[in-house]
């Protein structure tokens, strides 16, 4: 009951510094937000990438090998024999010139062409399925050098632009992560000062609170929920900005950009929004705690 | 009375070759030895700078001694950990020359603040400060806020607010330096009020006309030195000559 009431006593006066510290607050909880709503939008932009590339590397961790016609079905089978062996594929499809061109038919664009052949253009394919992407390159390797490959088009591998790609994605993303660790540290900073400012405007409450025996967490209690606030309000802030423009921008790429596959992710949205509050609030008291300790002595 | 033997009281101050010396260098306070025990009314006086109210806040330890022992009701004040502070404080009614008050609050809340920062129940602060209030005549004021009231109306709210815990110590740093004499007498009054209740009080002082009239124990402190400690002691010390006239 006793610390119920010291609670309330406190969050009260905690509440009430929060809107006299009037113009620091404000400008602390917009240029933390600003500062969550980079952090938050560069976290949706990787995640797209990554959605993106996730995509691509599904695709490409397939490599089909055109099989030359006129190859006998027995090289065929031996060669695919081959392939399951080996340790890093994980399967091998025959995929004979009638499905293939039906494959080929399915696709409306390619209609027109159609009608104008008689005989069937495509060749049979060897689908290979690998465990890791590096692993494709290897196959096509093989696969050039078996005699049964289509002489001007063995396989539909791509050089090495996937891997590269995956490699960039991973070299932003700890980018990323850095820049967002130096951002975190502002907002802490930030925090920080704007206690400061607020431990200064109330030290003759501050003082008469130590002189009638009130105990250091009591007194420093007010401030905690300050920062607390501060950083909740301003991640809140943040999270409704980044809701509020994150499908129309989905919406606009998917116009512009249709052949990449990004989709607007509801189920990455939320756990965002959850995490960039916890981050705003845990920002907020760990700033206050350092102040705090700082400047609210006994 | 003073005379009277108290031998088997405890002191409830006692200082034992105390030295201050301040972050910066000064030297405020030398070798300072003196008890004072329960019930006294101890005047400390001496010229501007000369270390009483780095002595008062060695007492609660807003500072600590460079050098030396302060005991406080037996505990010593250097050996107390930081978290007992607040329940130690508590336990002392200190009053200041600039009252200390909280302009956004009442007199009322003013003196309630001291049981709020506890968690006191509403109904607990009720009565605490309603006798504090009374006790300092101030019942009519409760919702005047103190840029309504006089200087001295003020240190009275500032009184009660020392006297909701009813500490058994009061310490004054000058209390009635902001007052004009008639104002100062009234304060004065309250005080001894206190003291006669049973509270030691030590208050610091340049008013020598309250000095001299009460003839209570007198501290001289020069240069952070004891120069004098008289029983019943004047504001400056009684040269033979100047006794002969009185
Ligand atoms: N926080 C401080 N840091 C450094 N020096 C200080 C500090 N407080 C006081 N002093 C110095 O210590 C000495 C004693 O000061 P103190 O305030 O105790 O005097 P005082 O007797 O209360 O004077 P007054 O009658 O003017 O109030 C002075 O020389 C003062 O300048
Ligand atoms: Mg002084």
């Amino acid at each position: 009951m006793r610390f119920f009431r010291q609670l309330l006593f406190t969050s009260n006066s905690g509440w009430q510094s929060f809107w006299r510290n009037g113009g620091v607050t404000v400008a602390a909880v917009l240029s933390i937000m600003l500062i969550l709503l980079l952090g938050g939008t560069s976290l949706l932009l990787g995640h797209a990438l990554s959605q993106v590339l996730e995509g691509y590397k599904q695709r490409v961790s397939v490599i089909s090998v055109s099989v030359a016609d006129g190859t006998p079905l027995a090289s065929v089978s031996d060669f695919m024999a081959d392939l399951r062996e080996r340790p890093e594929v994980t399967n091998v499809r025959f995929v004979s010139k009638e499905e293939e061109l039906r494959r080929f038919a399915s696709d409306p664009r390619n209609q027109q062409l159609l009608q104008q052949l008689d005989s069937n253009p495509v060749p049979a394919k060897i689908e290979v399925s690998v465990r890791h992407l590096s692993d494709v390159s290897t196959i096509d390797g093989l696969a050039r050098g078996w005699r049964g490959a289509d002489r001007t088009n063995p396989t539909d591998y791509q050089g090495d632009f996937i891997a590269n790609m995956v490699r960039l994605s991973n070299y932003l993303t700890i980018a990323g992560l850095g820049l967002f660790a130096v951002l975190l540290l502002i907002s802490v900073v930030i925090v920080m000062n704007t206690i400061r400012t607020a431990v200064y405007h109330r030290r003759r409450e501050i003082e008469v609170m130590k002189l009638v025996g009130a105990t250091e967490w009591f007194v420093r209690r007010p401030f905690l929920i300050e920062g607390w606030l501060t950083g909740m309000i301003a991640a809140a802030l943040a999270v409704a900005v980044l809701l509020a423009i994150y499908r129309p921008f989905v919406a606009r790429f998917q116009q512009d950009l249709f052949f990449l596959p990004l989709a607007y992710d509801p189920s990455f949205v939320v756990p965002l929004g959850l995490e960039m509050l916890a981050l705003g609030s845990g920002l907020g008291l760990v700033g206050s705690f350092i102040s705090v300790r700082r400047f609210v002595r006994l | 009375m003073i005379l009277a033997p108290r031998f088997n009281s405890r002191p409830v101050i006692s200082l034992q070759h105390v030295w201050k010396r301040y972050p910066n260098g000064t030297l405020a306070l030398r070798d300072i030895s003196l008890e004072v025990p329960a019930g006294e009314f101890l005047f400390l006086v001496g010229p501007s700078g000369a270390g009483k109210s780095t002595l008062v806040r060695l007492l609660i330890r807003e500072e600590k001694p460079s050098k030396g022992k302060i005991f406080i009701n037996g505990l010593e004040l250097g050996r107390m950990k930081r978290w007992r502070l607040p329940h130690f404080r508590r336990q002392v009614g200190l009053v200041f020359q600039d009252y200390k008050l909280l302009p956004r609050l009442t007199v009322y809340e003013n003196v309630a603040f001291a049981l709020r920062v506890l968690g006191e129940s509403s109904r607990v602060v009720s009565a605490r400060v309603s006798d504090a209030l009374a006790t300092v005549g101030l019942e009519d004021k409760r919702r005047k806020y103190p840029s309504e009231l006089s200087g001295g109306e003020q240190q009275r709210v500032a009184i009660a607010r020392a006297l909701v815990h009813a500490p058994r110590l009061i310490l004054a740093d000058e209390p009635t330096g902001n007052l004009d004499p008639a104002t100062a007498w009234e304060i004065m009054q309250l005080f001894l009020r206190i003291n006669a209740g049973g509270a030691t009080v030590v208050m610091a002082t340049h008013n020598r006309e309250i000095v001299d009239m009460l003839r209570r124990r007198v501290i001289a402190i020069d240069g952070g030195q004891v120069v004098r400690d008289d029983r019943s002691g004047r504001y400056h010390e009684v040269l033979p000559a100047a006794a002969v006239h009185l």
